[in-house]
């Protein structure tokens, strides 16, 4: 079962990365009244990426990358995708430092490549990553307080008798403040900072081709798997639903299921962000901060408070 | 710093005339539609005309530009100059005087006093004249090339210069890749 | 279009890739870049084939030259293209890159871009509609089919002949060969008209 996990969860979480990417490709072109491209868009992006030459600044610049990749798809192992897991020890503490080691990967890369532009859009990245760190661990504090436990499968296994913890009073302003700083964690619009290509000529990446961008794309798909999937892990009770599973537990159609409505849940939530994402602009960085730093703190540390005094 | 812009001003391009014709000689004035003043002169005196209009308000220098009269052998330089009128709340764009200002200078020694002490904007214009006309503007801090990177014998802008030879012998004699290719196998 | 052919993508999966996902440079010379923003936006969707532009020349294959090129964005365009990685493809529109067009006697602009860096086509008109810049891309991807848009292979082989026509247009270039290779050597005396 672990074995079958540690192959299949990698496997599923970029195909239904890059899935995701085409279909929020596809679903703001609808918005905008076109066609848009096929959902399978970005597979045929990476695979020409792969068949360019690239053109590489240095070992630093090939490292980087390559380590930003490697820890987004060690993240995969840390988190329940329905019924799938490879790793129950460590949990939410484990998830929390592996989820910095991406960005950083990223930002060893652009620093080797030396263009102003990747210093701009690295210092962005971290000033965001600054500002949403706040209200997460808030967050997740009060999660962990409120199930006791700092396991994301056990998580998930309380939220399948008692219901989805985004319906519970306690948990439900937590729930609003992640549901507000997560475009900012999947680098959406209005968060879109830091692969602003009209600005600082995307950033980081600005220096990337060939291979390394196709690492990138990857690695991109992957942190937009994963940010949806901790929201739905932790508040939306991935996997299971309502406890109509139960009965069948343990059987191949129970894995099958689980998977499914995991799925499902995830695109649900990225329409809604998707929605946000496809007619909002940019915010500048200093606006970012400042808003990440009031509203969504401020509601998670109420939603703290009230967990606290609950329990 | 603002001067007499404003209503009580030179507003009445009647008045300007007057004042003009009183206190320079040698000027040649027509008024057209209330709107537009041309004056033609000597270029001896076109500085101190040039600073008198700007006392009186007209501070904006527009353009300066040139025309090239080849058969009577002279570049005629012509200065526009227009009020900014910020002291009236209710200046209307279509209200807009400006003032035309035009010179002769010779074309074989195609020489001229700059005007950049009395407007700094003066500056990229003269530029701009001196590398397409070849014009020399005595006392210019920094007369260098603004737009163009090649050498040019005769100036672009000037009547005599042949464009099709030029292009002839430049960027027709840059062999095309095959032919190239025959050339040195 | 082929896109939806499994077999065709089995054979050849590079080609087929390197077909259906442009991203194009988005630099804007001359006149031709008001037909830009049209083609990618609403009304005309470039994107359903696939086309997207992209703000570096690391992340792109695909170079748009629209309009003329006068001397000093010719550089740009040399340094541009000579960073876009391999295979990379040029198309050229409007009339002013086939033969000068509407400068053709300028003191300023070039009248043949085929001398200076390889085109794989041209897209005629002043300026082409944004249906024409679709019917030159689907000729692209025949060329790509039959291995004909083969620029990128002619830069690197002619390579010495393409840096002799730009060092005469140019008197000294202010960076070093890109590629060192001694297939055709050539010498300033040897002036081939």
């Amino acid at each position: 079962m672990k074995i079958l996990s540690i192959f299949i969860s990698p496997l599923l979480a970029l195909t239904i990365g890059l899935l995701f990417l085409g279909i929020s490709r596809k679903i703001t072109a609808r918005i905008h009244w076109r066609y848009g491209p096929p959902v399978i868009q970005p597979l045929i992006d990476v695979i020409r990426s792969f068949s360019q030459k690239s053109i590489s600044h240095g070992p630093f610049f090939d490292f980087g990358i390559i380590l930003s990749l490697t820890s987004s798809i060690v993240l995969i192992f840390f988190l329940p995708i329905g019924n799938f897991y490879a790793m129950t020890s460590g949990g939410l503490i484990a998830f929390l430092y592996l989820m910095l080691l991406g960005p950083f990967g990223i930002a060893l890369s652009s620093a080797a490549s030396g263009n102003p532009n990747s210093s701009i859009g690295v210092s962005r990245k971290f000033l965001l990553a600054l500002a949403y760190e706040v209200p997460l661990l808030l967050v997740l504090l009060a999660v962990m307080t409120h199930f006791n436990t700092i396991s994301l499968v056990e998580i998930v296994n309380i939220q399948a008798s008692t219901g989805m913890a985004f319906c519970s009073w306690a948990l439900i302003l937590p729930g609003v403040a992640y549901f507000l700083i997560l475009p900012a964690i999947l680098g959406v619009r209005p968060f879109e900072i830091v692969s602003a290509p009209q600005e600082i000529s995307s950033g980081p990446v600005a220096e990337f081709g060939g291979k390394h961008l196709a690492f990138y794309t990857l690695q991109h798909a992957l942190q937009l798997f994963v940010g949806l999937a901790l929201f739905v892990d932790i508040f939306l009770g991935g996997g299971t639903l309502f406890g109509l599973l139960n009965p069948i537990a343990g059987t191949v159609w129970a894995l099958i299921l689980g998977v499914i409505i995991f799925l499902i849940k995830m695109l649900i939530v990225l329409i809604i962000g998707l929605f946000i994402n496809a007619v909002f602009p940019r915010f500048r960085i200093e606006q970012a901060m400042q808003y990440l730093w009031k509203w969504p703190t401020l509601i998670a540390f109420i939603g703290l408070v009230i967990v606290v005094l609950i329990n | 710093m603002t001067y007499a812009v404003s209503k009580k001003g030179n507003i009445n391009m009647e008045l300007l005339k007057q004042k003009l014709l009183s206190g320079f000689n040698g000027l040649d004035i027509q008024l057209r539609d209330d709107q537009r003043m041309f004056i033609s002169t000597e270029k001896e005196s076109i500085l101190s005309l040039l600073s008198y209009l700007k006392n009186e308000g007209y501070e904006h220098l527009a353009l300066i530009s040139c025309n090239d009269w080849i058969n009577q052998e002279k570049f005629e330089l012509v200065y526009i100059l227009s009020a900014y009128m910020a002291d009236d709340n209710h200046y209307q764009e279509k209200e807009k005087r400006s003032i035309i200002l035009k010179t002769n200078i010779s074309r074989k020694v195609a020489k001229f006093m700059t005007i950049t002490n009395i407007f700094n904007s003066a500056e990229p214009y003269e530029r701009e004249l001196h590398e397409m006309f070849g014009i020399i503007f005595e006392g210019h801090p920094r007369l260098t090339p603004l737009m163009l990177e090649r050498e040019y014998e005769v100036p672009p802008f000037r009547k005599d210069f042949d464009s099709q030879n030029y292009v002839d012998n430049t960027f027709g004699k840059i062999p095309s890749i095959a032919e190239r290719k025959e050339g040195t196998k | 279009m082929d896109r939806n052919q499994i077999r065709k993508w089995l054979k050849n999966l590079g080609k087929m890739a390197n077909k259906y996902s442009f991203h194009v440079v988005y630099f804007c010379t001359g006149c031709g870049i008001i037909e830009i923003p049209p083609s990618i936006t609403t009304r005309w969707d470039a994107e359903r084939f696939g086309i997207i532009p992209v703000a570096t020349p690391r992340q792109a294959n695909l170079f748009l030259i629209t309009g003329y090129v006068s001397t000093k964005t010719l550089k740009a365009i040399i340094r541009t293209y000579e960073q876009m990685p391999e295979p990379k493809y040029t198309v050229a529109f409007g009339s002013c890159p086939i033969n000068g067009g509407m400068y053709y006697d300028s003191y300023n602009t070039i009248t043949s871009l085929d001398k200076y860096i390889p085109v794989d086509g041209y897209i005629a008109g002043c300026m082409p509609r944004p249906e024409a810049v679709f019917i030159g891309v689907t000729h692209l991807w025949k060329l790509i089919d039959m291995d004909k848009a083969d620029g990128y292979k002619r830069y690197r082989e002619d390579y010495t002949l393409y840096r002799a026509n730009q060092e005469q247009l140019f008197g000294e270039l202010g960076w070093p060969p890109l590629f060192q290779n001694e297939k055709y050597k050539y010498s300033n005396s040897q002036q081939t008209i």
